[in-house]
């Protein structure tokens, strides 16, 4: 009846994470944010507040930006994390960074970096939904990410850059399916 | 972080189990956004805490459905889902305009109805908007199904009024009469992540004439719990609109608020602002100058 690994206080929890399945045995008081800093040593997501106000740990949580300071261990499993470390694409000649990444370094939308992997997760986030956000409301999908370097504005000019390039590449995309022989298929 | 069990329900009768199990030795986590908090905090809130049930994949706590003239909101519904969904947007405008203001995203995106009404907090946002809808909370237990008047069960700052076997299934509420409009409208610190220094859910029903034939006040971070402000629902139930009118119910509001929660350090700000937050509203609905 119980899902729950109880021997010796410690929890399984299998997930999806950066699109591969893993496995971790967990303190059952652990947050998403501990499993993947401390078990899995993935250092990218941030903790600053711990209570939810900062984003320093956004992750995306089956494609949502969450807070992963107030998610526990157990309820990812079979559900689907991306952090930070997931963002890199593959490309012809090798992994490359994500539009969005690409674009923070670009506009000089980074500082001292801390904020830095929850704001890129949150500004995917929003890409996804709305691949041409108004400045208005790339500044309201960021509002629960705090950037004490900045002053935002060159973190809103990075992601509007991001959304460009995101256009011009489905674009690209199809203009490659459209004419085969012309670079669409490597 | 405080030291517990983590134990998932998979259906609606093993999280009953659970709770008639575990009574107060157990809490209950869905979005987290408030649990996970107290959780890490020393303040020793449930010293007997052991384990945490989560109940986020219990299907029978999600969706919103229209059921005749009623409309279910389960208590596993985000914030983000309130804000967005398209017959709550419609019917219930206030209700979505509140949610949208929980918080930020990420909040939004965990945070759900039921542990809003759960937590109990005098400033919660969608408690304001719920109670002027006259909602009811819907709770089981393995004793059984019962309904409460959200009134009653909101008893006082974070207590509510589920025993510790119980569970919050959904808020559920009339839908409000064709033609009636509502507005929320909040004051914080700073727009994203502020918790309410002041808010206030209106909900009036205007006649053929003009006149406004049924309306709900109900004040939020006001009263010690989110209640309907009647003295100043009186004064407009029957009434044209009009300037001078609005300003007498924003300070009859502004009254009851002092009535209520007496006088605080704070009062000297609220009296004002809730009063010209009441007009604002109102103008906002029935039209007038601001």
């Amino acid at each position: 009846m119980r899902t729950q690994e109880e021997s010796g206080r410690r929890l399984k929890v299998s997930f999806i994470l950066n699109g591969r399945r893993v496995e971790v045995l967990t303190r059952p008081n652990a947050r998403l944010l501990d499993v993947l800093r401390d078990d899995l040593g993935l250092t990218g997501t941030k903790e600053g507040c711990g209570i939810g106000e900062c984003g320093a740990c956004t992750v995306l949580l089956d494609g949502e930006a969450v807070n992963s300071c107030l998610v526990l261990a157990g309820q990812v499993e079979g559900r689907e994390v991306v952090t930070i470390e997931g963002l890199e694409q593959p490309g012809p000649e090798g992994p490359r960074l994500h539009p969005v990444q690409q674009s923070f370094i670009d506009k000089h939308a980074v500082q001292c970096g801390f904020c830095t992997p929850g704001m890129i997760l949150s500004a995917v986030a929003l890409l996804a939904k709305n691949p041409h956000p108004s400045r208005e409301q790339i500044r309201e999908a960021i509002s629960g990410n705090l950037c004490r370097c900045t002053g935002y504005v060159s973190i809103v000019d990075a992601i509007e850059e991001a959304s460009r390039r995101l256009a011009a590449e489905l674009a690209g995309d199809r203009a490659g399916e459209a004419r085969p022989g012309h670079g669409g298929a490597v | 972080m405080r030291s517990f069990d983590f134990l998932r329900a998979s259906s609606l009768e093993e999280a009953l189990c659970l709770l008639a199990e575990w009574g107060s030795a157990c809490r209950v986590v869905a979005g987290g956004t408030d649990l996970l908090v107290d959780l890490r905090s020393d303040e020793g809130r449930w010293p007997q805490l052991k384990v945490v049930v989560d109940i986020s994949g219990l299907a029978e706590l999600k969706g919103v459905r229209a059921e005749g003239d009623r409309i279910r909101v389960g208590a596993l519904v985000t914030h983000a889902q309130v804000a967005d969904h398209s017959l709550l947007k419609e019917e219930v405008t206030f209700l979505s305009q509140a949610c949208r203001t929980v918080g930020s995203p990420q909040i939004r995106n965990r945070g759900t109805i039921g542990g809003n009404v759960v937590n109990a907090s005098p400033a919660a946002d969608s408690l304001p908007p719920l109670v002027a809808l006259g909602a009811e909370a819907v709770v089981a237990s393995l004793r059984g199904e019962r309904t409460v008047p959200l009134e009653e069960f909101l008893v006082a700052p974070y207590r509510c009024a589920l025993a510790e076997d119980e569970l919050l299934l959904a808020v559920q509420f009339p839908r409000p009469p064709r033609g009636s409009r509502s507005c929320f409208l909040k004051v914080g610190r700073r727009r994203a992540l502020a918790i309410a220094r002041l808010s206030l859910a209106v909900l009036v029903t205007v006649g053929d004439e003009g006149q406004v034939e049924d309306v709900r006040l109900v004040p939020g971070a006001a009263f010690p719990m989110p209640r309907r402000a009647r003295k100043g629902e009186d004064l407009l139930r029957g009434a044209r609109p009009s300037p001078e009118l609005l300003a007498r119910v924003g300070e009859a509001v502004a009254e009851e608020m002092v009535e209520r929660s007496g006088l605080r350090w704070s009062t000297e700000y609220k009296r004002p602002v809730l009063a010209g937050l009441t007009r604002r509203a109102l103008a906002q609905l029935l039209g007038g100058e601001n």
